[in-house]
């Protein structure tokens, strides 16, 4: 494939799946000034929430297991510390505390100790504010990282970059051998990971 | 600096090429099967064939940051991560800007490889032949000067270069875009397919579109195996199904027994012979130890990249050659050109749901020039080419913003609408005040100084890149795709990675610093043979260029050696 169409393949993959403040980060490169390497740092618990909250946006399925499954409890604080510049590393911080409180307030309980329903529940919430918030600061022109956005988008890319991702969610075949540009789709084909 | 004989003896070869990329392989190769003893230079790390291509079997899981960078790389390479080539998994082949520094006068993106293999190891592999319609462009026009070889003279060149490499394509006829000696072609899918068909009927094969011509194998060729259709070119391919100077003209060079590979060896400017007026050989600092040493040969090769060797004949001043060697013509690191690209259109291809495609295929499709030829007449000088492709996306795309749960991830999982994208890379002309100088006033990791670099599109380029995209929307239009789009994501010299033209090529010595064998007018014993040789770029992909003038160069060179004549 030639540079030219690859940077396209790259921009059609995440193209609506990935929102453009992940797509800035990791394709167009912010640079991390030296005086703001102040990186923040995940607990356990944090690694638990995050693992849970993946697991609502990508839950397992019976032909595939989920995001927690596929790891992304680690996945998203360790891309959320080494690959992202400070300020959105300190929203990040700051939104995840703001979901565990959300929690407390709208059920009383904390993040883990919610059923499944009331996770769905709450990130149902969460995404109906996000956009709401993101068409606000879209007509008054400001661009501020959002929480629920930038924890959606690494696990849609850690989960489909996982293991469990591409060999389950979609196929893989590390060594193809050959190119077939016109092969009947079966039913039920999944798409190829690459 | 004292050396004594043995030493002197020691570090005497007959010949001495500077790089070991595409052009630099090429000179070893042909250097050693003549039959002389050759030291070939490379300032970055060694790189062995398979063992050290690190991430090439890696599946995507094992890639830690999922092939993104981290805001570490970022801070270490911010030249190289303006763009996608500079990736997690081939972040080792992409040099630390922060130890290279250099001047943008103007944006100029810089993409540098330091180790051995150079850009072979992650160049895009596209492969054309110039036709007689670049070669003569520069004479017909009046910009930048003439060629002083043409078709005839590098076509048996290209057929030689061709045979070795192992090119796959498709012959076409095309008068711009000549046929070459193909292995099989890759396939065109089912859309890419019939978009040609459409295409070339509606215009009545005035334009046509075929499979990229591609340094890939489609079946084994000289011990090295086929393309496994992976599409992961750019970690270094462990088949050696593309061709590379570790894949290629390396084992060729080697197996002579003539061949001394020096990495770590930053040649900082060749020495220059005033009794003699001929090069005596060059000055290597040494890039672990930073110690300076001299090499000997009877012929220098010179194959740094445009920018590279640009930066050595400049650095390379003595009485006789006080602004850079052979610059007698002033022309030295002027001109410099680079394809201007980043703008097309793409569609959906309504459709084709019952069908989709196995394997990664490393290849698109090209549809080579066709305007300012006979009775299509342009407001431009010169023309584009284009490179694309049709592919199926591996989801749906009637996703909900924001979407997530089950549904989603079903969506995620299940193949979606094909589409059809065609990008145009356009020739850029030749513009004296395009250059590159030496600047003083900053030092690299070994305190040599750097270049600076001023450079820009004009309104030549300008103007053709509004046709890049309406030509692209209107042929995607005539082939019955939907939803067409056009683009322009803006493009800086330098991105396209084909920079060139810094020591052209041509007759005259008052106006060129190489004569029509690549070798300097005015010392005659040293060769450039890479992309800084050329008096004006095409629209194709250069590297085939590259190693075509190459070998002919290294033909031309050891019979002049054998007449006694260098």
């Amino acid at each position: 494939m030639n540079r030219r169409e690859a940077l396209k393949n790259t921009a059609v993959l995440l193209g609506t799946a990935i929102s453009a403040t992940t797509f800035g980060v990791l394709f167009q490169s912010f640079t991390l000034p030296e005086n703001e390497k102040n990186s923040i740092s995940f607990s356990a618990d944090q690694e638990k929430i995050l693992a849970e909250f993946a697991d609502i946006i990508i839950p397992p399925t019976k032909d595939a297991g989920g995001a927690k499954a596929a790891g992304l409890g680690s996945f998203i604080p360790m891309m959320i510390t080494d690959c992202y510049p400070a300020k959105m590393q300190m929203a990040f911080a700051e939104g995840l505390k703001d979901m565990e409180a959300k929690s407390l307030k709208d059920f009383n309980k904390d993040f883990l100790s919610l059923t499944v329903q009331e996770r769905e529940q709450l990130v149902g919430n969460m995404r109906t504010e996000t956009i709401e918030k993101i068409k606000a600061d879209k007509a008054a022109k400001r661009s501020v990282p959002y929480f629920f956005v930038l924890a959606r988008d690494l696990t849609i890319l850690g989960y489909y970059a996982s293991e469990i991702g591409c060999t389950q969610s979609r196929e893989y075949i590390a060594i193809p051998g050959r190119y077939d540009g016109a092969t009947d789709l079966k039913s039920g084909q999944k798409s190829w990971a690459s | 600096m004292n050396i004594n004989t043995d030493l002197k003896k020691e570090n005497t070869y007959d010949a001495i090429v500077v790089g070991s990329g595409i052009s630099g392989g090429w000179a070893a190769k042909e250097l050693t099967e003549k039959g002389l003893r050759v030291l070939m230079l490379e300032r970055g790390m060694n790189i062995e064939h398979v063992k050290d291509y690190d991430s090439a079997m890696k599946d995507p899981w094992e890639l830690k940051h999922a092939n993104k960078l981290t805001e570490e790389q970022k801070r270490t390479h911010p030249v190289q991560k303006r763009d996608y080539p500079y990736q997690e998994a081939n972040e080792k082949w992409w040099v630390n800007d922060l130890e290279c520094p250099y001047t943008e006068d103007k944006r100029f993106d810089w993409y540098r490889g330091f180790h051995v293999g150079g850009k072979s190891l992650m160049w895009g592999r596209q492969s054309y032949r110039l036709s007689d319609h670049n070669f003569e462009d520069n004479a017909k026009d009046g910009h930048g000067n003439d060629w002083p070889i043409r078709y005839k003279d590098l076509a048996p060149w290209y057929d030689y270069a061709e045979r070795f490499a192992g090119i796959s394509g498709q012959a076409e006829n095309w008068p711009l875009l000549p046929d070459g000696q193909f292995l099989p072609p890759m396939d065109l899918n089912c859309v890419e397919k019939s978009v040609k068909k459409r295409i070339e009927e509606h215009y009545k094969r005035t334009r046509i579109m075929t499979i990229g011509r591609v340094a890939n194998l489609t079946v084994p060729h000289k011990g090295r195996g086929n393309c496994q259709y992976r599409n992961l070119c750019s970690r270094g391919c462990p088949f050696g199904a593309y061709f590379s100077t570790q894949s290629s003209t390396l084992p060729a060079a080697e197996a002579t027994g003539r061949l001394t590979l020096r990495p770590y060896s930053i040649v900082n400017h060749i020495i220059y012979d005033k009794n003699t007026k001929k090069a005596k050989g060059v000055m290597v600092i040494d890039a672990e130890t930073n110690q300076t040493m001299e090499f000997y040969a009877k012929i220098v090769f010179v194959n740094g990249s445009t920018l590279g060797s640009t930066f050595i004949l400049l650095n390379s001043t003595s009485e006789a050659h006080p602004n850079g060697l052979g610059n007698g013509s002033g022309q030295l690191g002027h001109n410099l050109m680079d394809h201007h690209f980043r703008c097309g259109a793409s569609g959906d291809a309504p459709g084709f749901e019952d069908k989709y495609t196995f394997g990664r295929r490393a290849n698109g499709i090209y549809i080579p020039r066709y305007q300012n030829v006979g009775s299509d007449k342009r407001d431009y000088l010169r023309g584009f080419g284009y490179q694309g492709g049709a592919s199926r996306k591996n989801w749906q795309s009637d996703i909900a913003e924001l979407a997530f749960g089950n549904d989603f991830k079903e969506k995620m999982s299940t193949p979606g609408s094909w589409s059809m994208g065609l990008g145009g890379f356009g020739e850029m002309l030749p513009y004296y005040e395009n250059k590159v100088y030496i600047d003083k006033t900053k030092k690299d990791k070994w305190g040599q100084p750097v270049l600076a670099i001023d450079c820009e599109y004009k309104e030549n380029e300008q103007k053709m890149r509004k046709d890049m995209m309406n030509d692209a929307a209107e042929m995607l239009e005539a082939a019955g795709m939907k939803n067409i789009k056009t683009y322009d994501n803006g493009c800086y010299p330098g991105m396209a990675i084909h920079e060139m033209g810094t020591a052209r090529m041509g007759n005259d010595p008052k106006t060129s610093v190489l004569n029509k064998w690549n070798q300097m007018h005015e010392v005659n014993n040293v060769f450039v043979t890479d992309g800084s040789c050329m008096p004006s770029i095409a629209c194709q992909n250069p590297s085939l260029t590259f190693m075509a003038l190459t070998a002919r160069a290294c033909d031309y060179a050891v019979k002049e050696l054998k007449k006694k004549n260098i």
